[in-house]
């Protein structure tokens, strides 16, 4: 799922050095973010790391206190009701009116949206297995969940901003909502998509950014990301492999019986490999970070050191950016 | 963690051992400390306030009637039926007294007073935690079934008893006799304890807080309504004085402080609260955590055509509220209306001072239905306000987000809500109105009545527009203060029914906009304050709409 339009237009999203502050409280602290037309860019962090109020700002339901946003090539505040029409949110904690039934909950988002696809909404209420019937004070959180996702996919709109949209979903539902945006990417949408759930960012989006007490800490493909990090090799080899652990961006090796287990630097690898060939491999298992040891250096407070991988990368350290 | 529709949240499974388990009361203790300490400032808010309320009242009394010779002349004042309507029986007129005028006039405020404290802090604790969730944590503790409203019935009768001692207190302090100081504390304690039953059996009967307060509410107007029939049929010796012994109100009313300074009517108020409480204890063991008792139907999988809009929307929202609220003012107009004849026969041999507030003796029929106008524009101003606290809500509790992000501007939205309002007391005043003049035709007989009352009711609505345009504004501009509208609502009421036998200056008159329009048909309608108030109206809205554009919106 690489980005052939990269590049080429305005980005759907462009922010640089957003500020908002809730009274004493620091929300956003010159936050950048960039999100390229046709892309899914999977937005994490941890709780309270200032997602939602990113995305209200982009919404125009917020006015930020310094720096810019750009929606689609707009000022978000300014032009709010136009940039609407061309894109869709969901939030993360969905609100119902208690007496509309879900059904008319969704025909009246998409009416005032400016315009609903009828036959998409049918089928998207049946893939969802949403039973529109019901009072909106009689959904479960679950299927709050999909009502919003159901008025936010039926639309034809350019940007989906989607906070944590599958809170509540199971996983079934779950399966059905990747498979809804892939079919947005094929379509030409572009998706922000804040969420907690790892897998499903790691299997629906392009790039990444991870944001941490209100400012973007890493941004990239998960593959640029894991570059950043260290992969935990164990060999054994038939010369003793000793240099090796001096090598530079080699870090935690020790014996374990006759294999070797060490961590290398993204940026290391490739003269490990060379040494490591010419020692005689026997035998090689390396394995990449995953996303979530990936976000766990970041979401702590301190470089969690004892985490999977720990970091090759000084210069990117969170504990730099953290205020 | 499934999520499967499950339509109502059941009570978490008690992780309790099983010699606690199965106790309704669990945890009451705590709970009740919790709610006091949650309550803290609320809990002295209402009770000073209603003491400190009092204490103004005596002192303004004691500064306009500093003899008893000019008491005197507002004696007979206490005994007719228009001041039966406003103020209540009027015990003891023919040989007034300071502290009888005091709780004779002002008294039945401090009751109404007392009654919504109650029934706002019982749904507060009850109700409103329900439905944000917060009760199914407590409840899955070490809590009983019956602990949470238990918890919250013991906070309200511990603010009544304080109510009624600081009131008792501060009266008797002043100097006034000891026992019926004590009586008129008592008799507004009771009332509030009354409300605290009747707003348990209220919070059982829906899922929603507000619409449960709303029901407490309308059984409390529906009794201010009921009793001043009673006390006009009182005050000109007809038969229905019975009535006003259908409400809480009247039977604090009925313990005459001061006068006969009786006990045994409160006794009613004590057994209206047994028995509401315990329905409403029945009623709750009947249904699940937060669920109401009425069962949600299914609706429609499409919304109908019509509502694309925001203006339909904020008609959706509002609807029920109207429906509600057109039926109540329809029958009030109606009870009032058909009252008229039995008025004016009660004012055959009225003292003149009391008529000031008609206009005149010649004046009497015109003069009553012009008052009543007036009384059906303050009603309906309590409507316009509530709707601009429900707009408020919908911001609160999440709902207007979507709305927001969706192709709706804010002035789209706020204009779109303050229009559904601002016609809504339009009709309002026309479903009173009409009830107000079938009744009085009929009961006259004079047909020719029936469009003036119609017209004198309607013609109020661009005050009640200005009073809407002032919470819009607020709400606009910031949200959390929407309830001073209020303050607007209780000065415009003293002005309109007090001010004119207590020779306010004209400049403190002329503030309220509803001195402008006249009391049609005894007054002349003033077609340039309507058109003059009508323009303020609107430049405040307009004013409302550009101020909303650069707020935040209150999000979670
Ligand atoms: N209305 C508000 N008033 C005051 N502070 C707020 C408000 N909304 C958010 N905050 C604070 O701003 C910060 C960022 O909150 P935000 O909701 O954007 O976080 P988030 O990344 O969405 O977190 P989560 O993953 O829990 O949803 C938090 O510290 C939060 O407490
Ligand atoms: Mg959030």
């Amino acid at each position: 799922m690489t980005n052939a339009k990269q590049g080429t237009a305005v980005p759907a999203i462009q922010i640089s050095g957003l500020r908002k502050r809730y009274g004493s409280v620091t929300a956003l602290d010159g936050l950048d973010l960039r999100v390229e037309q046709g892309e899914v860019h999977g937005f994490l962090g941890p709780n309270g790391a200032g997602k939602s109020t990113t995305i209200r700002i982009l919404l125009g339901l917020l006015r930020a206190d310094g720096g810019e946003a750009r929606v689609l090539g707009a000022d978000p505040w300014a032009s709010a009701v136009g940039l609407h029409r061309r894109l869709a949110y969901v939030p993360g904690d969905v609100e119902l009116w208690p007496n509309l039934t879900g059904g008319e909950a969704i025909d009246l988002l998409g009416r005032l949206r400016g315009g609903i696809n009828r036959a998409r909404r049918d089928e998207l209420c049946d893939r969802f297995d949403l039973d529109p019937r019901k009072k909106g004070r009689t959904y479960s959180k679950g299927n709050r969940q999909k009502v919003a996702l159901i008025a936010a996919l039926a639309s034809d709109v350019e940007l989906l901003l989607l906070d944590e949209p599958t809170a509540g979903l199971d996983p079934l539902m779950e399966a059905v909502f990747q498979s809804c945006i892939r079919e947005a990417t094929a379509a030409g949408r572009t998706v922000l998509l804040s969420s907690h759930i790892l897998a499903q960012v790691e299997v629906l989006a392009d790039r990444i950014s991870i944001i941490r007490k209100g400012s973007v800490v890493e941004s990239g493909s998960l593959r640029e990301l894991r570059h950043l990090t260290r992969t935990s090799v164990s060999v054994m080899t038939e010369h003793p492999a000793d240099a090796i652990t001096s090598l530079p961006g080699v870090h935690e090796a020790h014996h374990d019986g006759e294999q070797l287990t060490f961590d290398v630097d993204g940026e290391a690898m490739p003269v490990v490999m060379r040494e490591l060939a010419s020692l005689g491999v026997t035998g090689l298992t390396a394995t990449p970070p995953t996303l979530e040891q990936l976000l766990l250096r970041h979401y702590g407070d301190e470089l969690a050191a004892g985490v999977g991988n720990g970091n090759g990368n000084g210069s990117k350290a969170p504990a730099g950016v953290a205020r | 963690m499934s999520t499967t529709a499950v339509p109502t949240r059941r009570p978490s499974p008690s992780p309790l051992p099983a010699r606690l388990d199965g106790h309704p009361l669990a945890g009451f203790r705590s709970l009740f400390r919790f709610m006091l300490r949650r309550d803290r400032i609320r809990f002295f808010g209402w009770t000073l306030g209603l003491t400190l309320l009092l204490a103004y009242f005596a002192n303004v009394l004691q500064v306009v009637f500093p003899t008893a010779e000019d008491l005197q002349a507002f004696a007979a004042f206490s005994a007719n039926p228009a001041a039966a309507l406003l103020m209540g029986p009027g015990f003891g007129s023919e040989a007034i007294t300071l502290e009888r005028f005091l709780v004779g006039t002002y008294g039945m405020y401090l009751i109404i007073g007392a009654s919504l404290m109650n029934i706002l802090t019982v749904t507060r604790h009850t109700r409103v935690e329900e439905q944000s969730g917060r009760a199914e944590l407590v409840r899955a503790n070490v809590v009983g079934r019956y602990a949470p409203l238990t918890a919250a019935l013991a906070v309200a009768v511990l603010m009544d008893l304080v109510v009624a001692i600081l009131m008792g207190g501060m009266l008797a302090g002043m100097g006034f006799d000891a026992g019926g100081s004590i009586v008129f504390g008592a008799s507004v304690g009771a009332a509030g304890l009354a409300f605290a039953g009747i707003a348990a059996t209220c919070v059982q009967l829906t899922e929603f807080s507000r619409t449960a307060a709303g029901i407490a509410g309308a059984v409390l107007g529906g009794g201010f309504l009921l009793r001043g029939l009673g006390d006009m049929s009182a005050a000109q010796g007809g038969g229905l004085d019975w009535i006003s012994w259908l409400t809480p109100i009247g039977w604090s009313q009925q313990a005459a402080p001061y006068v006969h300074d009786r006990w045994w009517p409160l006794a009613i108020s004590v057994a209206c609260f047994v028995v509401c409480a315990g329905l409403g204890y029945a009623l709750s063991a009947r249904r699940d955590l937060a669920a109401g008792l009425v069962a949600a139907r299914r609706g429609s999988a499409y919304a109908p055509s019509w509502l694309s809009s925001p203006f339909a929307l904020a008609f959706r929202l509002q609807r029920a509220s109207l429906v509600g609220w057109s039926l109540s003012l329809f029958a009030a107009g109606l009870a009032y209306g058909g009252f008229t004849q039995a008025m004016i026969d009660g004012f055959a041999d009225a003292p003149p001072e009391l008529l000031v507030l008609f206009g005149g003796e010649e004046n009497l029929l015109t003069g009553y239905l012009g008052l009543m106008g007036l009384m059906f524009a303050m009603f309906t101003t309590v409507f316009a306000i509530l709707a601009m606290q429900s707009l408020r809500s919908e911001e609160f509790d999440g709902r207007t987000e979507p709305v927001l992000a969706t192709a709706v501007s804010r002035p789209a939205w706020l204009g779109s809500w303050t229009a559904v309002t601002a016609l809504g007391v339009v009709w309002l005043l026309f479903a009173a109105g009409l009830g107000e003049a079938i009744g009085a035709a009929a009961s006259t007989g004079e047909g020719e009545l029936f469009n003036d009352v119609l017209l004198g009711h309607v013609a109020h609505a661009p005050a009640v527009w200005t009073t809407l345009a002032m919470a819009a504004l607020l709400y606009a501009v910031t949200p959390r203060l929407v309830p001073l509208a209020w303050a607007v609502f209780g000065y415009a009421f003293l002005i309109g029914f007090f001010g004119p036998m207590l020779d306010v200056p004209d400049a403190v008159v002329q503030a309220s906009p509803y001195e402008h329009i006249g009391e049609y048909p005894s007054e002349d309608l003033s077609v340039t304050a309507m058109l003059v108030l009508t323009a303020i109206a609107a430049g405040i809205t307009a004013a409302a709409l550009a101020g909303f554009r650069h707020r935040d919106l209150v999000t979670a």
